[in-house]
């Protein structure tokens, strides 16, 4: 086991360089750079514009500017923002733990609807619970997460029982801690539950569709043949099995938590990195974009990692020798 | 003891023959300052304490006001430091600003100005021209990001000072050239910065003095002279500031400005969110789009504000068509199109075939007034009201064309006296809609005379690129910002300029209306007398009228919105509805 997460680990660098290498490229091959903007004004001249461009390291060939990054990233430095002239570190450093916020939020509200909700679907198929649980789900996944939150927007805004929007509140330092807390807590709510709802929708069929395989199984109805009443059967048998696969899907989205929901933060204008990075990535402003591409990567494939390793300590059946 | 001795201080003083901060000549005075600034524009004498929110779309960039180039870093900068002369909001006039005087020499080339005594900075120290000196020297050091250089450096060579004493300074602009009038306005452009706090960082170099005073500063570390301090950013969320205790200008009755305690920047990601925020009362004021105006002056009542009628902004839009024969092949333009282009009376007929009331109609509900000249009818200081007009008209045009040779066939399609079919395609940034809007406008317009246009928004980056890069390209539907001066966008009008739109980077200018445009500009940037430059202005308007190089659309309104709990608002240009430090909350608890 040591040995495999060891060879894992180590299959990491050259992803982390193809992703890394091809991203730059890409970015490269759009054409403007973080200058465009400033072209524009009529009072900078291009004598300016060129000095900053040389300041910016922007009027090397491309692979020259790579190979320098690459250089700095081995220090862990990742850079400059040329937008906000501040440590790209700090930068996204500053988003992070809100993204987590919100995605933790997220996954408990994703998973702790999803999984009952499942459960009572798969054993009352084809009830008009099931149904129309069936339907809900299907809403959930259509529905962007755009509109879902532009609707809680204006119901936030309709009945003014929720804020509009932003993480704290103006007067949030001088809160004590647990009206800290209360206040995060209370602007959470739109953009939480848009995502939780958005990932229960597809989470919940998952579980009703492994649930209801793993019920027709032999030994479940040797179980009930013994005489087992029904709820050790599901909750101790069934349910225990199904859950296998969704182990795996939990350990993607922790390797998520650390990626920012873009189009909800923008949406609910929660201070997030998503926002960040989207906003970074239409101005170009390379060092940030190449840093959380990098970050994401990262958490990406550790989260595999971890999905891998967790499927082998609860399944029996599967060994990595 | 000391608490006594203040008060038998204040009794002789009083009976001395002050009251208060009157000085002995009825004056206003504040204490070791003998000359404030006197915020007489205000109307109201307004009441101490309460919070102002506003809502802002993108966060700061940096708290450095040498490297601010956004608005939204120059929201946070513009409230914490300043420069020697100021802008009045009402008229646009330079009014004094940390300076209380300056002279010009017979020559007019050296400004000599002199500070206000007993300014200081936030931190006590006191403010003198050490300080001036230093942020000019600061602006002109190699490897500081700013664009300020550029508007102090006139034909290649920068301005210089001299500091004579304390109070005094001396800015000599270059003998080469004739002294330059526009120099109070640029003057502005200097952000004074405390020389003790930052003189070890700019020792450093130019890269480091960028980074300092950025957006992860220690708030306590901010040190300027304007009357706010910076209390916290946190990123994404909100910068707060607090009310600066020593500052320099008072109201009618002599009490120290601000009258705010606090003043609150929150960051929303779109404009809809500063709308909802508005509207649910997180913030007090909100700059309206023109499509807004009626729906918010019915919510007036309920919402507790009051949305104004404001003035047109400063700012451009426009169609310009592509004169330049570098652009010809390439995915740029065929030689026909550039001989169309270059065209006067082919410019004019599509001037006169662009439905301006449509456009205010559709794009700004009806509030926006038709433009044809460069200078927006909001710039009350400058703008020439005579100018040629092009009123629409889709006969007038037709005949133009007709009499520059322009054949219409049996087939309903256009043809140069050559024989190609007149074809092109106009561009402009894809995502702004109201930019599409105005180019589906123009082209079915452009279409009835016969011509066979496409419209085909692309990306930003890849729009400029091609402005001012690869010059491949026919059409383009764009703006631009303006300021009150024209004379400052010599990047645009002047034939050597590389926002010289329609042929850029000129050695020698290709026409003779452009040569003269360039004479306007040198004589502009030498006038000191105002009016002698608004008649300069006007003569460069009506040229720019009658020339055509920019197809002009409409100076959009303004229409600012503001919660009735603030005092002193007043309209100004551009929609600016007060000053910072003379508003006011006027119920006294939030």
């Amino acid at each position: 086991m040591i040995r495999y997460i060891a060879v894992r680990l180590i299959n990491l660098i050259p992803l982390l360089l193809g992703i890394t290498l091809v991203s730059f490229i890409v970015i490269h091959l759009s054409p403007g750079d973080f200058l465009a903007e400033m072209r524009l004004n009529p009072v900078v001249s291009s004598e300016t514009i060129e000095s900053m461009r040389r300041n910016f390291g922007l009027d090397q060939p491309m692979y020259i500017q790579y190979l320098k990054w690459l250089r700095a990233i081995l220090r862990l430095d990742f850079g400059y923002s040329f937008a906000y002239h501040v440590p790209v570190t700090w930068l996204i450093g500053s988003r992070l733990v809100n993204t987590l916020i919100l995605n933790v939020a997220a996954l408990l509200i994703t998973w702790t609807v999803a999984i009952p909700i499942g459960i009572y679907a798969a054993t009352r198929q084809y009830s008009t619970g099931d149904t129309a649980l069936s339907m809900a789900a299907y809403l959930g996944i259509s529905t962007p997460t755009f509109f879902s939150g532009l609707l809680l927007l204006l119901f936030a805004f309709k009945t003014r029982l929720l804020p509009i929007g932003g993480m704290t509140s103006l007067d949030y330092e001088f809160f004590p801690w647990y009206g800290k807390m209360l206040d995060v807590g209370h602007h959470l709510v739109i953009p939480a539950v848009v995502l939780g709802f958005l990932g229960s929708a597809g989470l919940m069929r998952q579980m009703r569709g492994n649930l209801l395989e793993i019920l027709r199984q032999d030994y479940i109805r040797t179980a009930r043949a013994k005489g087992l009443a029904e709820r050790p059967v599901i909750y101790k048998h069934a349910v225990r099995n199904a859950i296998n696969p969704l182990i795996t899907i939990f350990g993607f989205e922790i390797g998520g938590l650390l990626s920012g929901a873009a189009i909800i933060e923008i949406v609910t204008g929660w201070p997030g990195v998503g926002r960040l990075i989207f906003e970074a990535i239409t101005q170009k402003d390379l060092y940030v974009v190449m840093g959380s591409l990098l970050i994401g990567s990262v958490t990406l494939v550790l989260g595999n990692l971890i999905a891998d390793i967790l499927l082998a300590v609860v399944d029996p059946r599967i060994r990595y020798d | 003891m000391r608490r006594w001795a203040t008060e038998i201080t204040v009794v002789l003083l009083l009976l001395v023959g002050g009251s208060g901060p009157l000085g002995a000549q009825g004056r206003l005075t504040l204490p070791g300052i003998p000359n404030p600034g006197v915020a007489s524009y205000a109307p109201e004498i307004g009441k101490y304490g309460g919070t102002y929110v506003i809502s802002q779309i993108s966060d700061p960039r940096t708290f450095n006001p040498i490297v601010v180039q956004d608005t939204a870093s120059g929201a946070v900068t513009g409230a914490i430091f300043e420069s020697l002369v100021d802008q009045d909001y009402i008229t646009g006039e330079i009014v004094p600003g940390l300076a209380e005087s300056w002279t010009i020499s017979q020559d007019g080339r050296t400004w000599t100005f002199t500070l206000r005594e007993g300014l200081t900075w936030a931190d006590g120290k006191p403010l003198t021209t050490e300080d001036v000196a230093f942020s000019a020297k600061a602006i002109f050091t190699e490897g500081v990001d700013t664009s300020a250089a550029d508007l102090l450096t006139f034909q290649d060579q920068p301005v210089r000072w001299r500091v004579l004493d304390r109070r005094r300074i001396q800015f000599i602009t270059p003998r080469a050239i004739c002294p330059v009038g526009l120099f109070l306005r640029l003057v502005g452009a200097i952000d004074v910065v405390p020389k003790h706090l930052l003189e070890g960082v700019l020792a450093k170099g130019g890269a480091d003095f960028t980074k300092t005073w950025g957006i992860n500063v220690t708030p306590r570390e901010l040190v300027g002279s304007g009357p706010f301090v910076l209390q916290s950013y946190v990123p994404g969320q909100r910068v707060t500031l607090l009310r600066q205790s020593k500052w320099w200008q008072v109201d009618k009755k002599g009490q120290r400005l601000p009258y705010l305690t606090r003043y609150v920047i929150q960051i929303v990601p779109n404009v809809e969110q500063a709308r909802l925020k508005f509207l649910a009362g997180e913030t007090d004021f909100y700059a309206a789009r023109p499509r807004e105006y009626a729906e918010l002056k019915a919510q007036e009542q309920r919402g507790n504000f009051t949305v104004y009628d404001g003035p047109e902004g400063f700012g451009s839009e426009f169609l310009v068509l592509n004169q330049n024969p570098a652009g010809v092949g390439g995915g740029g333009m065929t030689p026909a199109q550039l001989s169309w282009f270059q065209d006067v009376r082919f410019r004019r007929a599509l001037n006169h075939a662009i439905d301006r009331n449509t456009v205010a109609q559709q794009v700004y509900a009806g509030r926006a007034t038709a433009a044809w000249s460069p200078v927006s009818i909001g710039n009350k200081l400058y703008f020439n009201d005579k100018v040629t007009q092009y009123p629409y008209n889709l006969e007038r045009a037709q005949q133009l064309l007709a009499e520059a040779g322009y054949r219409r066939g049996t087939d309903g399609v256009l043809r140069d006296p050559q024989g190609n079919v007149v074809e092109f395609t106009i561009a402009t940034n894809a995502g702004n809609t109201d930019r599409e809007a105005m180019g589906n406008i123009l082209r079915q317009d452009f279409v009835k005379l016969g011509m066979r246009v496409t419209f085909a928004p692309e990306s930003f980056p890849s729009l400029v690129g091609k402005l001012t890069g690869t010059y491949k390209w026919q059409a383009i539907i764009i703006g631009l910002t303006g300021g009150i001066e024209p004379g400052t966008g010599r990047n645009v009008w002047l034939a050597s300029g590389d926002l010289h739109m329609w042929r850029p980077n000129q050695d020698k200018p290709a026409t003779e209306w452009e040569a003269e445009v360039d004479r306007i500009f040198e004589q502009v940037a030498c006038e000191p007398d105002a009016a002698k430059r608004k008649a300069l202005y006007a003569r460069f308007q009506e040229i720019v009228a009658q020339q055509v190089p920019l197809m002009y659309f409409t100076n959009p309104k303004t229409q600012p919105a503001v919660r009735n709990t603030i005092g002193n608002v007043k309209l100004g240009l551009q929609g600016a509805t007060g000053t910072l430090e003379t508003r006011y909350y006027k119920t006294a608890y939030k």
